[in-house]
């Protein structure tokens, strides 16, 4: 009997025991993780700081000693991070510290850098723009600080009536901009990080989020630690650290992602399970041609002649038509995807339970057909109804930190103006020139030279039409991120006339070829606002001071402006006779800020600059917070709306009832910025097109270009941090398995790699980080030693001039043998 | 003589016998044989449940809680030492209980560490090397190895690691069973040999306080950082942070360990 009871005791209690282990299992993964402290450190002073790398905008805290910067911990308060970091933010203080930060102005003289004063530095940049002003261009980046950015747009367009001013970003995101532009109407993501938490689905289009956006992507893969299902699609050419958490990986064949894109809205047409209610409330259809035009095109030259980037209205017949090749069987042949997974891609966008998020960067917008895949891409969201809710919908992420805050909304490129107006629109400038007090027809109608056009004409003589003399680079190392960067930067080497001026923190493969070297301050050794991927403007104070002479770079712009000012230049004077930056402090006397010991301390130059810029924003809806709310947030995503109440109010969700108050009620979704006018957004149509150069029997493999966790861009900053250094010290090309054994090429061999461009030779690393399928190359770019750029291709997406650097023809030898065939 | 059957009574009673009886005598030997069974079965599991004969002296259970006791076949049960270990009645299921959620709090100090990284070495001939089995096996098939250490187990304060690496189908290729025997041979072979292994190269460096650490090791082989710094693992080396995944987004290999610096330190 007591045996009896006690073994049906033991049965119970266990059965007790497990449910009560289920039951506190549940419990923790209801649970929110610990916040993370701030670690204990004596006699420091901890302020806010966005993270200066890449463009997830993430807070740092930021401890400062004795005027140094002395530890980084995450922001707990930071909407974005959450208190985490990555590894290269966790060490983003030691980019202040490399021992060979530039400390004083340099001018080439017969051959070789001197030193020189800064005097002389402004003055030899004012007398060279005096000179010639329409030979002169203005090169940035998206890590220009929102100010910086302004100022420059403002002294080019507004001051020199030059539209000769462009960004790295061009290389980035431009892809992206006109792919939202053709398909909204404005530029910009309508969601926001928030997705990544309440998304089933996340596709991943050629994005290595775990090495590029790591705190985003750890925001998505620890959920399912929390007991969430997260199914991640990972669409890419090679497998990456992010395909090791994917569910489905899909190797596609370069500009696969064309066909796979019409091929889920072919099947959603076909199994009709598109949402026809959103489709009819809420979008119109479009294309470059007629459906038949399609029918004979053979090459993306030849789409080149009839494509443009705001195409003809078509009917959804149309539309259904131009899709219907797109057949899982027919795209498998194009993408290199198996039918199978065509289909399961089909199913899930045709499946309305499912929250999908779309995520993109460098695999979409650094494409020959960039807008075009952006443009398809949200495409299938519209037309299978995932927009709209939270964790469903498209969006784009960019790689630098002010990618959207000072390149796109600042309009530091060479069509644009700040707030989305554009130069060739005659009422946009007019209220250009109002808002900047201007005499009406100041600022130049003509579009300027986008990016690699620039570079272009200044590595031609002067005498051949290379009508770019000088050209200004701030905050950006294009010496290194060019495209064939042979013709693109080395051909200004031995060209008189051409005047390099960079400014810069270390010494960069840039102002190598430098004639001018102007010491910059970097991040938190200067006052900033940045904007991030989310429309997200955050801002920080200046913490330490910059090493020997080295001074902002906004400084320099209106340093040179002033100058050009005495020089008696007539564009550095507003309707009124006074200096485009004219400031005042608070009791409304002018203040020089053209003399750097009067740029911090009387008057806040970066808050001056961005109330200024604010007014523009206005504009298109894109209202940005004012600057005192910035400074009391962790970034604020706008349109930021004043409440009866005079709080603040962020938007998360643009053109969404509820969340965007420009929404007018009743409405639901509202695209107020539609192309067609009507409130709608456009499902387009956009063919796939082969590459323009593929691999042939002289260049027989694909080359690919990246990044790897540790280094951001060209590793001016990361390879100075020691511990990223260490984990990554150089480049080399990852190999394929098959490819090595049938080269004969072990790990660590030196390879040559040929393209018609250029050479280069590096160690080989089969599988190396990522792997490579057979037939594909791939080389991370941040080696300055070891620079990709030499071989890659500036052919660009004819719409956004954004060049394609994922994917061109190449061969490999083993750097000891000579190279097989002489080739073309 | 003429050969005559058996008479016909004879055939019936050597056939029939049970049938001749009376049916009381016969419901008596149905509750003999019942009683008889029952006898052998309580007189089996009471047998079973004493302690053998031979071992007069009880065995304290003197528990060594980093020895785990050998498993024993049954021809060596009589002979066998058993010993309780600190979970007696755990099975299988049990122990997968026992794992900690990702959200408690890790506690960890310097003492727990050395003891941990003190383990760790105990089972390696240097740094880096497979370490050996710390007890018995009798069944190197892979899925027995999997029973523990697919998914990793706590045993008390012993830990059943979770595989560092790829699954490999033949764990005893580079695992081997370490032979804990006191006898002489085996004391002659290891003294036999100076071999002195490197020891952890760690601990990482930090940039600062606060700053994730460098991972002062190989990733080879290595390639899950839960292994030894998961939900299960020793104390003293676990994770604080068990919740957050991406480990490598935070902490930075060395490409130097890894085989793969092609600069060869190069400046």
């Amino acid at each position: 009997m007591t045996n009896e009871l006690s073994r049906r005791d033991f049965v119970r209690t266990s059965a007790m025991a497990a449910a009560t282990a289920l039951a506190l299992e549940q419990n923790a993964t209801a649970k929110q993780p610990p916040r993370m402290e701030l670690p204990v450190i004596a006699d420091v002073t901890w302020n806010k700081a966005p993270c200066r790398f890449c463009g997830t905008g993430c807070h740092v805290q930021v401890a400062v000693k004795d005027n140094r910067v002395v530890a980084i911990a995450g922001d707990r308060q930071a909407e974005v991070n959450k208190g985490l970091l990555c590894v290269k933010g966790y060490h983003v203080g030691s980019i202040l510290y490399g021992k060979d930060r530039l400390t004083t102005p340099m001018l080439r003289k017969n051959g070789k850098m001197e030193p020189i004063s800064w005097e002389e530095a402004i003055d030899t940049i004012a007398q060279r723009v005096m000179k010639a002003p329409n030979r002169f261009a203005f090169y940035g980046s998206g890590q220009w600080t929102v100010p910086e950015g302004y100022a420059a747009n403002k002294f080019m367009k507004g001051g020199l009536s030059s539209n000769q001013i462009e960004p790295n970003a061009r290389l980035c995101m431009a892809s992206a901009v006109t792919g939202y532009i053709s398909t909204y109407g404005v530029d910009e993501p309508y969601n926001c990080y928030d997705d990544l938490d309440h998304a089933d689905v996340v596709i991943l289009w050629g994005n290595n989020p775990a090495e590029m956006h790591p705190v985003l992507f750890s925001r998505i893969i620890d959920r399912r630690l929390r007991g969430d299902k997260v199914i991640l699609v990972d669409i890419s050419q090679r497998r990456t650290r992010t395909s090791e958490q994917a569910n489905h990986v899909m190797t596609m064949k370069p500009n696969g992602d064309l066909a796979i894109a019409n091929c889920i809205a072919q099947q959603l047409i076909a199994n009709k399970t598109y949402n026809a209610e959103f489709v009819s409330k809420y979008c119109n259809f479009r294309a470059d041609a007629e459906p038949a035009r399609y029918d004979t095109l053979k090459s993306w030259d030849e789409y080149k002649t009839f494509g443009t980037l705001m195409g003809k209205p078509i009917t959804f017949e149309q539309y259904q038509q131009m899709v219907a090749p797109y057949t899982p069987e027919k795209a498998s042949e194009m993408s290199g995807l198996s039918v199978d997974e065509l289909k399961l891609l089909g199913k899930l966008f045709g499946n309305p339970q499912l929250k999908i998020v779309s995520l993109w960067c460098m695999g979409m917008n650094q494409h020959t057909m960039g807008t075009a895949i952006n443009n398809l891409v949200h495409g299938i969201h519209l037309l299978s109804g995932h927009f709209g809710r939270p964790g469903d919908g498209p969006q784009s992420l960019t790689g630098q930190p002010s990618a959207c805050g000072t390149v796109r909304e600042v309009g530091t490129l060479c069509h644009a103006l700040p707030g989305d107006l554009k130069v060739d629109d005659d009422a946009q400038r007019a209220k250009a020139e109002h808002l900047w007090n201007l005499p009406a027809g100041r600022i130049n109608p003509k579009i300027g030279y986008h990016t690699v056009l620039m570079w272009e004409k200044f590595c031609t003589p002067s005498d051949k039409g290379g009508d770019i003399d000088t050209i200004w680079v701030q905050v950006t190392n294009p010496g290194q991120s060019l495209p064939n960067i042979n013709k693109l930067f080395r051909g200004k080497k031995g060209l008189e006339n051409k005047f390099l001026i960079v400014s810069d923190v270390y010494p960069t493969a840039t102002t190598e070829l430098a004639d001018l070297i102007l010491p910059s301050a970097l991040w938190v050794e200067k006052n900033g606002v940045f904007g991030n991927s989310e429309r997200r403007t955050h801002q920080w104070f200046k913490m330490v001071s910059p090493p020997g002479q080295a001074r902002d770079d906004c400084w320099q712009t209106i340093a040179v402006a002033h100058r050009l000012l005495e020089l008696g230049h007539p564009g550095m004077k507003d309707k009124d006779g006074k200096f485009i930056f004219h400031v005042t402090d608070v009791k409304g006397e002018p203040v020089e800020i053209w003399k750097w010991e009067n740029y911090y301390g009387k008057v806040n130059v970066d808050e001056k600059l961005y109330t200024e810029y604010r007014q523009f924003t206005k504009i298109k809806h894109k209202d940005v917070a004012p600057y005192a709310e910035l400074v009391k947030a962790r970034g604020l995503r706008w349109p930021v709306i004043q409440k009866p109440n005079g709080d603040w109010q962020e938007t998360r969700y643009r053109f969404i009832e509820g969340y965007d108050s420009y929404v007018e009620k009743g409405k639901g979704i509202q695209f107020y910025h539609s192309v067609t006018k009507d409130d709608k957004a456009l499902i387009w149509f956009r063919p796939y097109l082969a590459p323009p150069e593929v691999p042939d029997k002289d260049y027989p493999l694909w080359l690919d270009t990246g990044r790897v966790l540790e280094h951001w861009h060209t590793g001016t900053m990361t390879m100075r941090i020691p511990q990223l250094r260490r984990a990554m010290p150089g480049s080399y090309v990852e190999v394929s398995r098959e490819d090595a054994g049938q080269l004969g090429i072990k790990t660590g061999d030196q390879v040559r790699l040929e393209t018609r461009r250029g050479t280069l030779t590096l160690p080989a690393w089969i599988d190396g980080r990522g792997k490579c399928p057979p037939g594909h190359l791939f080389i991370p770019f941040f080696d300055e030693k070891l620079m990709c750029n030499l071989l890659t291709l500036e052919a660009h997406c004819p719409f956004s001039k954004q060049p394609d650097y994922k994917k061109c023809a190449v061969r490999m030898v083993k750097a000891n043998q000579s190279t097989p065939t002489s080739g073309g | 003589m003429q050969h005559s059957p058996p008479p016909e009574s004879e055939v019936t009673m050597q056939r029939d016998a049970t049938a001749m009886m009376p049916g009381v005598l016969k419901r008596y030997v149905v509750l003999f044989v019942v009683f008889a069974l029952g006898i052998t079965l309580v007189g089996f599991l009471r047998g079973i449940n004493e302690p053998s004969p031979l071992q007069k002296t009880p065995i304290e259970p003197s528990l060594i809680s980093s020895d785990v006791p050998e498993a024993v076949t049954y021809s060596e049960l009589p002979n066998a030492r058993l010993q309780p270990n600190s979970r007696w009645s755990s099975n299988l299921t049990n122990l997968r209980f026992a794992k900690p959620g990702p959200f408690e709090p890790v506690i960890r100090t310097d003492e727990m560490k050395q003891l941990a990284l003190a383990d760790r070495t105990r089972n390696r001939a240097y740094d880096s090397a497979p370490p050996v089995i710390p007890h018995a096996i009798h069944q190197p098939q892979v899925s027995n190895c999997l029973a523990c250490h697919a998914e990793g187990l706590n045993v008390g304060d012993r830990v059943a690691t979770k595989v560092s690496h790829p699954h490999y189908s033949n764990c005893t290729q580079c695992h081997v069973e370490e032979n804990r025997s006191e006898s002489a041979l085996i004391k002659h072979f290891l003294s036999d040999n100076d071999f002195e292994g490197t020891k952890r190269a760690g601990p990482g460096t930090r940039a600062w306080p606060g700053a994730p650490p460098t991972i002062p090791h190989t990733t080879w082989m290595r390639q899950d950082c839960t292994s030894c710094h998961g939900l299960v693992a020793r104390a003293g080396i676990r994770t604080t942070h068990p919740w957050l995944t991406n480990c490598t987004q935070c902490h930075a290999p060395s490409a130097a360990l890894d085989q793969v610096d092609f600069l060869k330190g190069q400046p």
